[in-house]
């Protein structure tokens, strides 16, 4: 493996990280106001991830960092290059994040039902926004000779990319319903349980039309890899649905977690050994080595990469660890 | 208005925004990282509550804080991909060490801090906080170092139009990095030190019945303010030896605000000569209204000490429990050093204009090709989330220090049952 590739595996390895933390952040962001009866039942969806919040948002932090540092020539263009579309997502995820900490800082019913809807509108926008950035990624871009693009409205409202977009909103909130009946009681459980399963059968529909849609309309991407990861996609997410309605809440948050992943890995191994891959037949790509640092930077960098990034994982391990028990109203409540 | 100032103006307000809230939690984290040690040691609940209701303060004010650094995350690669493209391979290191080894670490402590209360061992509790505050430092010098290879590129080489990292020792000892590195932590512990203070007058001011607590919280901020103001202001004129080698554009425009000592050799006409012999024609001339900037912060800097000092007069004989005027004085320290910090920004950033990178990249190259429009857009888009998110934080913020520590919610048992407040918002 080069060092590029290393630098690749590590930069994907955080950005599942996030689709798995994030997403279920996510996911429990749009259900709180549906499944919750009551004030005390729309604190505990909030607190069910409260000590992993913070923690679970930095893998965007890192993701971003990683981009920079290691793909300086991959992040100018992808980030430029899908400006509005990257400025919404992040308005979003600022909205959200923002309004899941500050919202029981209020007191007042009111003030309390406006932060809901924001907490709603920031779990929707990021999980919407990152299924179109993927599905744009994997329709391939109109790159320039310089390796640039410029997303337009014609590129976004591709069936394909927008089926891309629903199939992450749905598969996050199925993600975040998971989440929620493995780390609540009661009649929160009970309804996260049976509101998981339908949301998770329309994600696999989702994601199965747009395979379909994409093997049809010839997608850059589309090859044996993809494929075998895209089934592999419909199988987590069945897994997951037939250990909910068995109650087996953590073996189903297991099958949520690999499906999260699994749009992450479908676009690294279908776009590889590229990054960036042409439209319709364009001539232009951008491969591994054009997008990564120098070597001398990336082996600057590769200590902090071998070290660190274990030692956070454990730092996190032991957060969940600390914090594993179920949340219900007997313990003090901040979020 | 052209793209590119959209663009500039942008950075300003994101990262602007994000500093207000950066300063305060630099500030505040050793103050308590303090006040939760000495709850450990000595058992005193005094100091639990104190490091509650601070702590409270702190982790609202850090709400923003993150929300506004994964902005400026994306910032760069948004709106100034030109910077990657011409020096990714040294600009992007500090940036990616920044995100791993600090914030990482600093957010996912902080979440185990703020629902650790009574659920994690005393004394690992208390570590956290202070792992918190080291990495908060941390994440501050590895930002320094970023910006530092802006005010005064070293540690690489440019071949084909591309800079490469030749030493990276050298850009961590870069002293447009290392010095600044001191000034804003003793701006940050000066701010800490000014807003505990400013709070606790506040309180006095108000007659409150904790008088013990508050006036603990007024002798702990001045033990900061008192000191910081002055390491501050001398931290900041040690800068100049450095600035005047480095950026001596910057120096010979505040020449006239500049005592004799500390003037570099150069006017103004004379450096832009040097500089068009250098680079070719241009206009190298940052605006000449940084002058006024810097004396504001200068005038600010003089107050600061100045409030300070009278603060621990007042502390005498207990005066300024008595007075409410001599509270009232001394509350003016809370706006000020965040203006002055802003200011002294200003000053380094405007001042280091027209280039992104001193020397070697025009603002203008560093400009992502992203049409006017959509600059606008996100303009008006960030401009208007970050201001009503910051402002409501600070509502907050300003509530739950006007309530004291009765009305904390961090670390409080049993928040699960409602209770009514007296006054609902």
């Amino acid at each position: 493996m080069t060092l590029e590739a290393i630098w690749l595996a590590l930069l994907g390895l955080l950005l599942a990280g996030y689709f798995v933390l994030g997403g279920y952040d996510y996911g429990v962001q749009m259900l709180q106001s549906t499944l919750a009866r009551g004030e005390t039942e729309r604190r505990l969806a909030l607190n069910s991830f409260g000590p992993f919040f913070l923690g679970n948002e930095v893998w965007l932090v890192a993701f971003a960092g990683v981009l920079i540092g290691a793909f300086p020539f991959l992040e100018g263009p992808l980030l430029s290059g899908m400006y509005l579309l990257f400025v919404v997502i992040i308005g979003g995820v600022v909205l959200g994040n923002v309004s899941v900490q500050l919202r029981s800082r209020h007191t007042g019913r009111w003030s309390r039902a406006i932060w809901d809807r924001l907490v709603l509108i920031g779990g929707v926008v990021p999980a919407v926004g990152w299924g179109l950035v993927l599905g744009l990624l994997l329709r391939g871009l109109p790159l320039t000779p310089e390796r640039t693009f410029a997303i337009g409205a014609a590129e976004l409202l591709d069936p394909f990319v927008l089926l891309c977009g629903v199939t992450t909103l749905a598969l996050f909130a199925g993600h975040g319903a998971t989440f929620l009946a493995m780390r609540t009681t009661g009649g929160l459980r009970e309804r996260a349980g049976r509101a998981g399963r339908p949301l998770l059968v329309v994600a696999a529909l989702f994601a199965l039309a747009a395979a379909g849609v994409g093997a049809v309309s010839g997608v850059a991407a589309a090859g044996l890899t993809a494929a075998i990861l895209a089934v592999a996609l419909l199988l987590a997410l069945g897994a997951a649905v037939v250990a909910l309605s068995k109650g087996a809440t953590r073996a189903a948050f297991a099958a949520t977690s690999c499906a999260a992943v699994l749009p992450v890995l479908i676009v690294g191994f279908g776009l590889y050994p590229d990054l960036l891959v042409p439209a319709d037949g364009g001539a232009h790509r951008m491969a591994l080595p054009e997008a990564a640092a120098d070597t001398a930077t990336l082996q600057l960098l590769m200590p902090v990469g071998a070290l660190v990034i274990p030692l956070l994982i454990a730092f996190q391990a032991f957060n969940w660890w600390a914090f594993r028990a179920r949340v219900d109203e007997r313990q003090s409540l901040y979020l | 208005m052209d793209a590119e100032i959209l663009a500039r103006v942008q950075f300003t307000v994101t990262s602007g925004f994000h500093w207000l809230f950066v300063l305060l939690t630099l500030g505040l984290a050793p103050i308590i990282a303090i006040m939760h040690a000495r709850y450990v040691f000595t058992g005193n609940p005094r100091f639990e509550r104190l490091t509650r209701f601070w702590g409270q303060i702190y982790v609202v004010n850090y709400v923003l804080g993150i929300a506004t650094g994964i902005v400026m995350e994306f910032q760069f690669g948004l709106a100034w991909s030109g910077l990657s493209t011409f020096a990714g391979n040294v600009f992007g290191a500090p940036l990616a060490l920044e995100t791993l080894v600090a914030f990482f670490v600093e957010s996912t402590l902080l979440g185990m801090w703020i629902f650790g209360w009574g659920r994690l061992p005393k004394v690992l509790h208390m570590v956290l906080f202070w792992l918190i505050t080291a990495t908060a430092y941390f994440s501050a010098f590895w930002i320094m170092v970023a910006n530092g290879f802006m005010q005064n590129p070293v540690g690489y080489e440019v071949r084909d139009g591309v800079a490469y990292l030749t030493d990276f020792g050298a850009m961590l000892s870069n002293p447009m990095a290392v010095n600044a590195m001191e000034h804003i932590t003793g701006a940050a512990l000066l701010t800490g030190g000014a807003f505990v203070t400013g709070v606790s007058a506040y309180q006095f001011f108000r007659r409150t019945t904790e008088v013990q607590f508050f006036k603990t919280s007024l002798r702990t901020g001045l033990a900061f303010a008192v000191p910081f103001s002055i390491v501050t202001v001398e931290a900041g004129f040690r800068q100049f030896p450095d600035l005047n080698v480095a950026q001596p554009m910057k120096m010979a425009v505040l020449s006239d605000y500049l005592q004799p000592e500390d003037r570099g050799p150069y006017t103004v006409a004379q450096v832009q000569d040097m500089m068009v012999a250098q680079h070719g024609p241009g206009d190298y001339v940052p605006p000449m209204w940084i002058g006024g900037v810097y004396d504001m912060m200068i005038i600010l800097a003089f107050f600061m000490v100045v409030f300070s000092l009278l603060g621990a007069g007042f502390l005498i004989g207990g005066f300024i429990m008595r007075s409410r005027g001599a509270a009232l004085t001394i509350m003016i320290l809370i706006p000020m050093p965040f203006l002055a910090t802003s200011a002294g920004w200003v000053v380094r950033e405007v001042g280091r204009q027209p280039w992104a990178i001193y020397g070697e990249q025009l603002t203008s190259q560093a400009r992502s090709d992203v049409s006017e429009g959509a600059m606008l857009a996100s303009l008006i888009g960030f401009s208007t989330l970050l201001a009503a998110l910051a402002l409501t934080n600070w509502f907050l913020i300003a509530r739950y220090a006007r309530r004291g520590p009765r009305d904390t919610d961090l670390g409080s048992p049993g928040s699960a049952v409602e209770h009514q407040p007296a006054m609902a918002l």
